[in-house]
């Protein structure tokens, strides 16, 4: 029994971490531009796949796909917020917001449909074989350890960059008062258009991971918008410590709710779980801890 | 209906076609049905957006109950009127029930949480087999394809091209009447609409369940016609955000916006599918997108529409179609409120031991205070004293941890925040909060409308409103929207407004900042015309003493949120602890 | 006033006509060519299956109407009309199909239906079929409920969900040691649960012992629930009825966590599955494949070649050409274009049908009866294992890869 709840917990842990890496940017982007980027998924499912075939043609060590794709996707962050989403923070509130949803959804569309178009639809992964090692009646993969490695790693450089660098203090600053961080010379469209990169950037990693781990396809990218949401409602809006325990909570509780009632009930679990918390605690959970 | 001659004509067109299409061919039949059935979900979901302001992403789940409920009553042989009928009240109960937890958020948090709605029931369509027979789906029985010897699509193609034209209507109507302008007032703030009287919980629900109904009729066509529904045709999120795409698209909020959205792009999908091959979402995305980018506001809002003859009409707002605008009265007629004899001995509000606290932080500590009837009371104390907040107390915005408030008999605790209105208190807030899309007269109009006896009619209400614009001095910009005003017409409209709900109890919070002095002592002249004219109560919160000592009677000061003076106002400001508060020492001391 | 009336009707009609161009009806029973409307899922969530069928069946019209000269019409005195397709893209939305296939029939005016595939297409689509008295050969419509309706106009290609893994148990009879259990592991999908639902009393009349059956959601990532179970359950097969693209991290999952059995049985072990996971041992099941040869082959291998559709890849596409290829000897047995005849031709009882990979009836209701080719992939592609007659192999068992 033992063996299989470590089991369990294991898979539940790198299901979350997975989780909780797609929301990190969603999260960023989210707390700091306030921008509902519905195309976020996609994006992940689009790095997902394009580190699949650089994976297939060229052999790449996954870090390196990963190094080369955030670079791409930085700049793609950037430009998307200078020239799609900045102008639209002019017009006033209520047309800011459909313009953003307009926005974000017509890129989805875009950017899946020219994926399936160039690299086909079918399901793309990073086939990667490791050995694992076994303790006891419990089975651990080299490749889900460097997973879980990356994410640690990677989830604590996140944190550090945002709580120790000027930049993490000014986007800290523009989130709390745009005015306020204006007037102390920072610039919050820089900053924003910066967040933005980073956001994809994040995507682009969250992309190598997944697809070392689970398949994507250029439709699939949506769920994991909406997974993403939850996960930041639950966690706190712009908390990347609270994104970080809400997604490995979900992967657990999604994990145990397939082994100890039925898989098809798995999915379940997360959406319920943000409807009984929001209805709870209407502003997210982040509000009870203030 | 008030629309021009291009709204006709376009309307007439449209119907025409819609009416024809069918003879056309079965072809032309299927493609008006598909943007028939678009226009009622993009249609019903917009009440909510475009006139309530809450984005509900999972509108499209109403489509599929309602596919649902109606293919599980015909399977069981049930009339299909009896089958759209349970389809509609079913769907309609599903969506009351949903309000209740749904409109405890507000803004993104009430479109998460919407969004998450569509996966769940495409989970419990798939899950629940032993009623929807899961991934299976329901095929309906082959038997039902023709009716009367003729093929069954007709009969839907009808069936939705009514509900579609109840819904268009139905659009005008809620934009003109009463419920319609608690809807609008509810999208611009909800908490000064329920300070106008309007208890918009039951707004919302009914809008909810209206538009449930109406996407379930529409989702019951869908299988009627096309024999068959499973999880995934009817609450894919690859289906479900077309029609809000739709409303968007043509411009959310607008008569026209939902159906011009949903003419244009489902025409344009259509049109890609059989004419290209191949990149037809990346052409339907660029769309999308630069629709969002160059014209958020839609495209009937889009300045090259607009500014174009004929089609200009289309982009109307439901506000610029009213057009009610009764002659114009003699100035210095009266205001419809009661004129009350004061009795000065009588107590009107009462606070016993009031207390308001937010976490930890006391607010207002243990606050005892009586105001007569017709006296005019000043409220001072420093920056975080708790004026504001013993405001917020007395108009029900907060309920106070301890003490009880008396207000004219009732005792306030307890009670909703629509219902204070009907009680007698009237407010206006720091920072103004008028209803900032709607027009001066609508502003004034919506306390009318929503008093405790019934209110006004609409257009009843909106020649009232002209008095009291009158009154306030705002006369002259009675059709601007309200965000078009400068701070003082701002804290003028607010002033007309808290007026219009009739109150015995005004309470006013610092209007006289930022004013000019002669802005200000017109200001107190409205207020001592107020209590000499029509008998109000006022309680007045204000930082400049000058403004106060010009109309007080009485001045109380909060400090801490506790209240350390109360008296006439030359006594109280003599008092050692008001001017150690107020200067940091006593004007003798630095005498 | 009249003006702008009047330009309101052109621009609706300029709008009609840009959305439907109009051809003409067709009278001589044996004029060429022979139109074939289709819609093909080339975008959407089923494309995943079927992306390449556009620029196969464009493909096919050519090499078709090359290699065989065209269609045989022995009541036009034996000369031989060419083929044309017109089809769409479906998107892969049941409404969308249904548009289409309405247009096809009115506008375009096709002589005769091929396609629409997957069931949730093949229930609304059927009708019009019927509506329009013009036949169809579905293809990869496998729900017998579709062919339940009572309809006439309707045949389809798929395999048959009750013979699906016919020749699969029958070959295990000849194994050794002999399976005595097996563990059922079905994605929640209407294909997959028939299969499912069909070969559990089969398997047990067998004396194979269900162990444990799970249900799973597409969506679903995470198995090791799942995947405890069956370590749990010991069961000798470990039968998944599922698509291939759902399930990579099902498989993937059970090599990680070490699953032993003496075979593991996936109903569409597919050469998409085979680049994701190491598919080596699994058996399956094949519609059609390269190396055998039958009737038609030399068409169907060329157009393959020429649209770079590996069967293996892309597993129904087998389904696909058989529907062209029914269709074309449906036309031929009657020797002209008479719809209504060749309704009644397809839907003969007891009448044989060619295919590449042999000859089949349908059933009464119309679905052909296509027992599947058994596979084991050995060395990282598929060796036929059963039936005997066309084996390229033989199983190893128990699947080496599994233990």
């Amino acid at each position: 029994m033992t063996a299989i709840i470590a089991q369990l917990v294991i898979s539940g842990l790198l299901l979350g971490g997975l989780y909780a890496l797609v929301a990190f940017g969603l999260s960023l982007i989210y707390g700091v531009v306030r921008i509902l980027n519905f195309a976020h998924g996609t994006l992940l499912a689009i790095g997902g796949i394009a580190a699949s075939i650089i994976f297939a043609v060229y052999k790449l060590n996954p870090v390196l796909i990963a190094v080369v794709l955030v670079l791409v996707f930085l700049v793609f962050g950037y430009l998307m917020h200078i020239y799609l989403l900045d102008p639209l923070k002019k017009r006033n509130p209520f047309e800011a917001t459909i313009g953003t949803v307009l926005v974000t959804v017509g890129l989805l569309l875009i950017i899946s449909d020219l994926a399936a178009e160039i690299a086909g639809p079918t399901p793309k992964n990073i086939p990667l074989e490791f050995h694992a090692y076994i303790v006891g009646e419990v089975i651990i993969q080299r490749a889900e350890l460097y997973i879980l490695g990356g994410i640690t790693l990677f989830t604590i450089a996140l944190h550090l960059f945002l709580k120790k660098t000027w930049f993490g203090r000014a986007i800290r600053a523009v989130t709390q008062s745009p005015l306020g961080a204006n007037i102390c010379g920072i610039r919050s469209k820089q900053i924003h258009a910066q967040t933005v990169a980073v956001g994809c950037g994040i995507v682009a990693i969250a992309g190598v991971l997944w697809s070392l781990k689970f398949p994507v396809d250029p439709y699939g990218g949506f769920d994991l918008t909406v997974r993403a949401f939850t996960i930041i409602i639950l966690g706190g809006i712009g908390n990347l410590v609270g994104a970080l325990l809400a997604g490995l909570f979900l992967g657990l509780a999604e994990v145990f709710t397939s082994f100890l009632w039925a898989s098809d009930w798995a999915p379940a679990v997360s959406i319920v779980l943000l409807l009984v918390i929001l209805v709870v605690f209407p502003r997210g959970l982040a509000s009870v801890r203030k | 209906m008030t629309g021009s001659a291009t709204e006709k004509l376009a309307l007439a067109a449209i119907f025409a076609i819609a009416v024809i299409a069918p003879f056309l061919g079965a072809y032309y039949l299927t493609f008006v049905f598909t943007m028939l059935i678009a226009y009622v979900v993009a249609q019903s979901w917009d009440w909510l957006h475009g006139e309530a302001g809450y984005v509900n992403l999972g509108h499209y789940i109403y489509f599929g109950i309602g596919a649902y409920v109606f293919s599980l009553g015909y399977i069981n042989e049930l009339p299909v009127v009896v089958c759209f009928a349970f389809a509609a009240l079913f769907t309609a109960g599903v969506g009351a029930i949903l309000s209740y937890p749904l409109f405890r958020l507000r803004g993104d948090y009430f479109a998460f949480a919407t969004l998450a709605l569509l996966p769940l029931f495409d989970l419990l369509a798939a899950n629940l087999k032993g009623i929807t027979k899961g991934t299976d789906g329901i095929p309906l029985p082959p038997k039902g394809v023709i009716v009367m010897g003729v093929d069954v699509k007709v009969f839907s193609y009808y069936v939705a091209l009514a509900v579609c034209v109840a819904a268009f209507f139905l659009t005008i109507w809620l934009a003109r009447n009463k419920f319609g302008f608690a809807l609008k007032a509810i999208r611009n703030d909800e908490q000064a609409a329920e300070i106008c009287g309007i208890r918009i919980f039951p707004v919302k629900l009914k809008t909810m369940a209206l538009g449930a109904t109406f996407a379930a009729l529409a989702g019951a066509c869908y299988p009627w016609a096309y024999r068959y529904i499973d999880p995934t045709t009817v609450f894919g999120l690859n289906v479900a955000l077309i029609p809000i795409a739709m409303a968007l698209l043509g411009g959310t909020g607008l008569l026209w916006g939902a159906l011009i959205g949903t003419i244009l792009l489902g025409t344009m999908q259509q049109m890609l599918l059989v004419q290209i091959s191949g990149f037809q979402a990346t052409i339907v995305g660029i769309v999308t997108l630069l629709i969002g980018r160059y014209m958020p506001g839609g495209l009937l809002r889009a300045r090259i529409v607009r500014g174009t003859p004929g089609l200009g009409a289309l982009g109307k707002e439901h506000h610029e179609r009213l057009g009610v605008r009764p002659a114009v009265g003699a100035a210095g007629e009266a205001l419809a409120i009661e004129r009350r004899t004061i009795d000065p001995d009588r107590t009107i509000l009462t606070c016993n031991g009031v207390t308001m606290a937010f976490g930890g932080n006391i607010a207002v500590n243990n606050v005892t205070l009586e105001v007569k009837e017709g006296e005019i009371l000043g409220l001072i104390g420093p920056n975080g004293s708790g004026k504001t907040t013993l405001f917020n107390l007395i108009s029900k915005i907060y309920e106070p941890v301890a003490g009880e408030i008396r207000f004219d008999g009732h005792l306030l605790n307890g009670l909703r925040r629509d219902t204070v209105s009907h009680v007698g208190i009237g407010r206006t807030y720091q920072i103004p909060r008028p209803f900032s899309d709607l027009t001066v007269q609508e502003n004034i109009a919506i306390p009318l409308m929503f008093r405790g006896d019934g209110g006004l009619a609409r257009d009843a209400a909106l020649a009232e409103a002209i008095k009291f614009a009158r009154f306030a001095g705002l006369e002259a910009r009675l059709f601007d929207r309200a965000d078009a005003l400068n701070l003082q017409q701002r804290k003028a409209l607010e002033f007309a407004r808290a007026l219009a709900c009739r109150p015995k109890l005004l309470l006013v919070d610092e209007v006289a900042s930022g004013l000019t002095p002669a802005e200000v002592r017109a200001f107190v002249d409205h207020i001592r015309e107020m209590r000499d004219k029509y008998g109000v109560t006022v309680i007045w919160v204000e930082h400049i003493i000058s403004a106060l000592s010009q109309v007080v009677d009485r001045l109380v000061v909060l400090e801490q949120g506790s209240v350390i003076a109360d008296g006439p106002l030359r006594e109280v400001m003599a008092d050692e602890r008001v001017l150690r508060t107020y200067f940091g020492g006593s004007l003798k001391e630095h005498a | 006033m009249r003006t702008t009336l009047f330009a309101a009707a052109l621009g609706a009609a300029a709008l009609l006509g840009a959305i439907a161009p109009a051809s003409a009806q067709r009278t001589d029973p044996c004029a060429g060519p022979i139109t074939f409307g289709t819609t093909i899922s080339a975008t959407g969530t089923n494309s995943t299956l079927s992306d390449r069928w556009m620029k196969m069946t464009e493909i096919f019209e050519e090499e078709f109407n090359r290699m065989a000269g065209g269609v045989a019409l022995s009541g036009c005195g034996g000369k031989k009309v060419p083929i044309k397709f017109v089809m769409y893209d479906d998107q892969s939305v049941p409404a969308t199909a249904v548009s289409l296939y309405e247009k096809m029939a009115t506008v375009d005016r096709v002589d005769l239906f091929v396609g629409p595939d997957w069931s949730t297409h093949g229930f609304p689509v059927s009708q019009i079929f019927e509506k329009y008295k013009t036949p169809s050969v579905m293809s990869n419509v496998a729900t017998p409920r579709v062919y339940e309706q009572g309809f006439k106009y309707i045949t389809g290609l798929a395999f048959h969900a009750n013979t699906w893994s016919q020749n699969y148990f029958e070959s295990l009879k000849n194994v050794n040691p002999q399976p005595k259990s097996v563990f059922w592991i079905v994605h929640d999908n209407l294909i997959a649960k028939t299969v499912y639902e069909i070969h559990k009393p089969i398997a047990e009349k067998q004396g194979i012992k269900t162990v444990g059956e799970e249900i799973f959601a597409p969506t679903t990532r995470d198995f090791t629930g799942i995947i405890l179970k069956i370590r749990a359950a010991k069961p000798d097969i470990i039968y998944i009825s599922s698509f291939d693209a759902v399930s990579v991290p099902l498989v993937q999952q059970m090599r990680q966590l070490r699953v032993t059995a003496m075979d593991v049985h996936h109903i569409m072990a597919t050469g998409s599955l085979a680049r994701q996971i190491n598919l080596e041992g699994v058996t399956g099941e094949l519609y059609w494949h390269e190396g055998i040869k039958g009737p038609y082959s030399d068409i169907a291998l060329k157009v393959l070649e020429r649209a770079e559709i590996k069967l293996f890849d892309y597993l129904w596409t087998g389904g696909r050409l058989d529907s062209y290829f029914v269709m074309i000897q449906a036309i031929e047995k009657v020797g002209k274009l008479d719809r209504e005849a060749i309704a009644t031709a397809l839907r003969a009882p007891g009448a044989k049908w060619k295919r590449p990979g042999g000859e089949f009836e349908f059933d009464a209701g119309g679905l052909s009866k296509i027992v599947a080719f058994t596979h084991q992939i050995q060395n990282g592609a598929p060796v036929i294992i059963a039936p005997a007659a066309q084996a390229t192999g033989t199983i190893k068992w128990p699947s080496p890869t599994w233990q």
